[in-house]
């Protein structure tokens, strides 16, 4: 992040992003894990049932976690969240849309993860674009 | 919405983080506020006015528009 968005979160926004992240990390790790172990086959069935169950659980968290986050954040830090949120929908709907037609005109088939890859950077990247937007001024000390 | 915090901020010798120390928000919160990129909310714009022993009109002023109170 850049020194805007940093100095966007107070010490209890950090705290919250702390345990936003922890959920998230966690989550990706489970979820990369459930898939090398299964696609491999190097587990058991079952076992792979209950690291699917376990990574859902660990997502659902991580959701909770931001929910949290955005209700307790500085109002300007929500303010920009919610922006990078609504760009990022509307450009995963654009992408999801604009692309099945390109599919019908011969564009190679979409993976379903795609639009997903596109939501999270647009996510990340507006973040970065409204925090400069509203905040980046400098101290007055 | 045009609005008189840094002058308010100014007299009371407050750097930004000290005003936005007191009002619970981040520092850059209170330049946005005062650069007018970000109008506050309504809590907030009330936390503002009593931290200054102000009305919110007094501080607050839609754009074109003097202070009520100088």
């Amino acid at each position: 992040m850049t020194s805007a968005c940093d100095s966007l979160f107070t010490p209890r926004d950090t705290q919250n992003y702390k345990v936003f992240t922890a959920w998230m990390i966690a989550a990706s790790i489970d979820f990369a894990a459930a898939t090398i172990l299964i696609d491999g086959k190097f587990i058991p069935s079952i076992a792979g049932w209950a690291l699917t169950a376990a990574a859902i659980v660990l997502m659902l968290f991580t959701i909770r976690a931001y929910i949290s986050f955005l209700r307790q954040a500085d109002e300007l830090l929500r303010k920009v969240h919610l922006d990078a949120l609504a760009l990022a929908f509307g450009m995963g709907v654009v992408v999801m849309m604009g692309y099945r037609l390109c599919e019908r005109l011969g564009a190679p088939k979409m993976d379903v993860n795609d639009p997903l890859l596109v939501m999270m950077l647009v996510w990340i990247g507006a973040q970065l674009v409204f925090a400069r937007r509203y905040a980046g001024g400098e101290s007055d000390e | 919405m045009n609005n008189r915090l840094r002058v308010l901020r100014a007299e009371h010798r407050w750097s930004q983080a000290d005003l936005a120390e007191r009002l619970g928000v981040s520092r850059q919160t209170v330049n946005a506020i005062e650069t007018g990129k970000y109008d506050p909310s309504l809590p907030l714009a009330f936390a503002i006015a009593k931290t200054f022993s102000l009305a919110i009109e007094e501080i607050f002023h839609p754009n074109g528009e003097a202070s009520t109170k100088v």
